[in-house]
Parts: C-alpha cells; structure tokens; sequence
C-alpha cells in the first residue's frame, strides 16, 4: 500500500513538472507583480510569459492606464558593473519556451504613474502579441 | 560491567575530541569576505551633500560608523529599487549592530532629483537611510574619487534621458576609508555578513 502511494506521488511529481515546461499548447503568463511606487514616478512590472505553442510569437507592445507610457526595458550590466536600461520595441517568444521579465533584467518600465500603486492594489496590463493576439492580465502590486 | 564503562568512556573522549577538531577547523578559517576588499583603504576626501530640507550631510561626521553607499537616482524603476530593498533586508539582518552602519544613496542624476525627492525615495525603504543629492560640482568629485561612471543616455523612451550608473555598493570603514566593493547583485546574507565582520574586527 506504501509503495503505492508513494509511486502515485512520484507521477503526480513528473506530471507536475511536465506540465511546467510549457507544453500546454497556449500562450501564458504567470507569476505576475508591479513594484510599489507613487504617481508622478515611474514603476515596473515583472512575470514570465510561456509559449507553449510549436510557433515563435512576439510581444509587440504593452498597453496600461495607469501611465503615460508604458514600455519594455533591458537593464544590462557591463563588465565593470556600470548598469544601464535600454528600451526594446519588441521581444521574441520562441516556440516551447519561456521568457523572464525580472528585477535587473527585462520588465515593463512605467513611465510617469498617473496614480499611486500600492501594495494589495490590482492593475489591468494588455499584452500585444503577433499571434496571440491581445491577452488582458491583472497584476497584483507587491513589496518585492 | 566494568570494561563496558571503559569503553563507553573511551567513546566519550574520542567524540569530544573529535567536535573539538571541527570546531577548530571551521571557526578558525580566517574569515574570507565576499565584497571585493580595497587593500590597503583608500582615504576618501571629505564631502559634503544636501539631505532632506536641504539639510548638509557632511561624511567627516559619521567618523566611527561603517558607511554603505549607493549610487542611483529616483526616475529608475528597476536596479535602484532592488539595491534599497537589498539595504532593507542588511539592515534587519544586522540587528543592533544596524546602528552602527549609515545606509546612503548618493544620486547620479542631479539634473531631477532634489535632495528632498533622494531623501523621500529612500524613506520608502526605511526611515534610517538616508537620500543625498547637491551640485554637479560637488557630486562629480565624489563620481570620480570612487569611479563611479555616470552618463546620461538618450533612450527613446518617454521618461526623457535614462542615467547609466555604476551599481557597486562602496563600504567605507569608521574612518571614511573605501574599503570594499560589493558588486551589484550580492546577497543580503553576503553583505550582512561582511558587514558583521567589519565591525566585529573594527572593535579589536
Ligand atoms: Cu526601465
């Protein structure tokens, strides 16, 4: 009976981490948050977008209303630690793999908040893809 | 009976000297710091910058205490906030030994940030740190004593010029000596841990 169990979990466990490899056949994003910050200021946001499908995509542009723009950005670090953003007009999602938006790497970069964020709040993000089409997030405001 | 305590004696003595051993092993091991160490500490001449309500911040008047700092500036949304969260988390791990340590950002960009917008910015993270901005005549000797490269950057994007900055942590020791480097991205444990040590060696 032990063993039993024990196998069932152990299938439960692959099946678990298959089904994180992105093979769900869709596009998705997940793990989604927006940094606190006050109106006037700019704000970024973070998550991971999975291509689950057999085709390339690509992120062509993020829309919100909480901002006067909203972009994406790179920040890059050199060999001599100096750190620089750099604005990208769009980011590839190849097939079967996924993409990290985080803290010192890709994010949304929020240009002049119309309105505080604070944490608990819920923003509305619209995600333009080439293929996927249009996909509307709501994102929670977190303390990193 | 008897040979039965003799050896349970034995065991007893072996295991004792055997934790003695490791003890001796693992906490003697000199110390290795996880910053990047400034041998011998290069004397960092005296400034001073403009605080909240343009009060002065002079660095000669934190003689005694370790002082981090920071270089970044208010409009970047993504490496500045994580280096101040990184400061947070130092700050509680150190404890009681957090006073003994000043917390600043120094802005790179003072074309826009006001002394008082550095200052609200840093509060945000933790009433102790303390935001710092002034001229460029006064800030570019800091820049350049510390190599710290700063460069105004025309993006494209709508938030006018993006700064380029160095996003080392400097530690300057209680007597206002550069002494370490943290790079950017060292854990909270690393630098609180480096910080301990510091202090620890600094009461010797
Ligand atoms: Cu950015």
């Amino acid at each position: 009976m032990k063993i039993i169990k024990l196998l069932s979990i152990l299938v439960a466990a692959v099946l678990a981490t298959s089904a994180c490899g992105g093979s769900s056949g869709e596009l998705t994003i997940q793990d989604a948050w927006v940094r606190p910050a006050r109106a006037g200021e700019n704000g970024a946001a973070y998550f991971v977008i999975t291509n689950g499908t057999t085709a390339d995509d690509t992120l062509l542009s993020i829309t919100s209303e909480i901002a006067s723009a909203t972009e994406v950005h790179m920040s890059m670090g050199d060999a001599n630690g100096v750190m620089s953003m750099q604005m990208q007009e769009s980011v590839t999602l190849t097939a079967r793999d996924k993409v990290e938006f985080k803290p010192g790497g890709l994010h949304v970069m929020f240009v002049n908040l119309t309105r505080d964020l604070k944490v608990g709040d819920t923003i509305p993000l619209v995600l333009n893809f080439e293929n996927a089409g249009s996909l509307t997030i709501d994102v929670p405001v977190k303390a990193p | 009976m008897i040979k039965k305590n003799q050896y349970f004696l034995l065991f007893i003595m072996t295991a004792v000297i055997a934790l003695g051993v490791l003890v001796e092993v693992v906490f003697r091991r000199p110390y290795s710091f996880h910053g990047t160490v400034i041998n011998p500490p290069l004397p960092v001449t005296d400034f001073t910058l403009q605080t909240a309500n343009n009060e002065a911040f002079r660095l000669s008047d934190q003689k005694g205490k370790i002082v981090l700092l920071f270089f970044g500036y208010t409009s970047c949304p993504d490496v500045c906030p994580v280096t101040l969260a990184t400061f947070k988390q130092v700050y509680d791990n150190l404890g009681e030994d957090s006073q003994k340590v000043r917390f600043v950002m120094i802005t790179a960009d003072p074309d826009r940030d006001t002394p008082d917008k550095v200052s609200e910015y840093v509060a945000r993270f933790s009433p102790e740190f303390i935001g710092l901005s002034g001229n460029r005549s006064a800030l570019e000797p800091i820049w350049k004593q510390l190599g710290v490269f700063v460069e105004k950057q025309d993006s494209g994007s709508a938030a006018g010029y993006l700064v380029s900055h160095t996003s080392s942590v400097y530690v300057l020791d209680p007597n206002g000596s550069l002494l370490m480097t943290f790079p950017y991205g060292t854990t909270e444990i690393d630098m609180a841990n480096d910080l301990a040590q510091l202090l620890k060696q600094s009461k010797q």
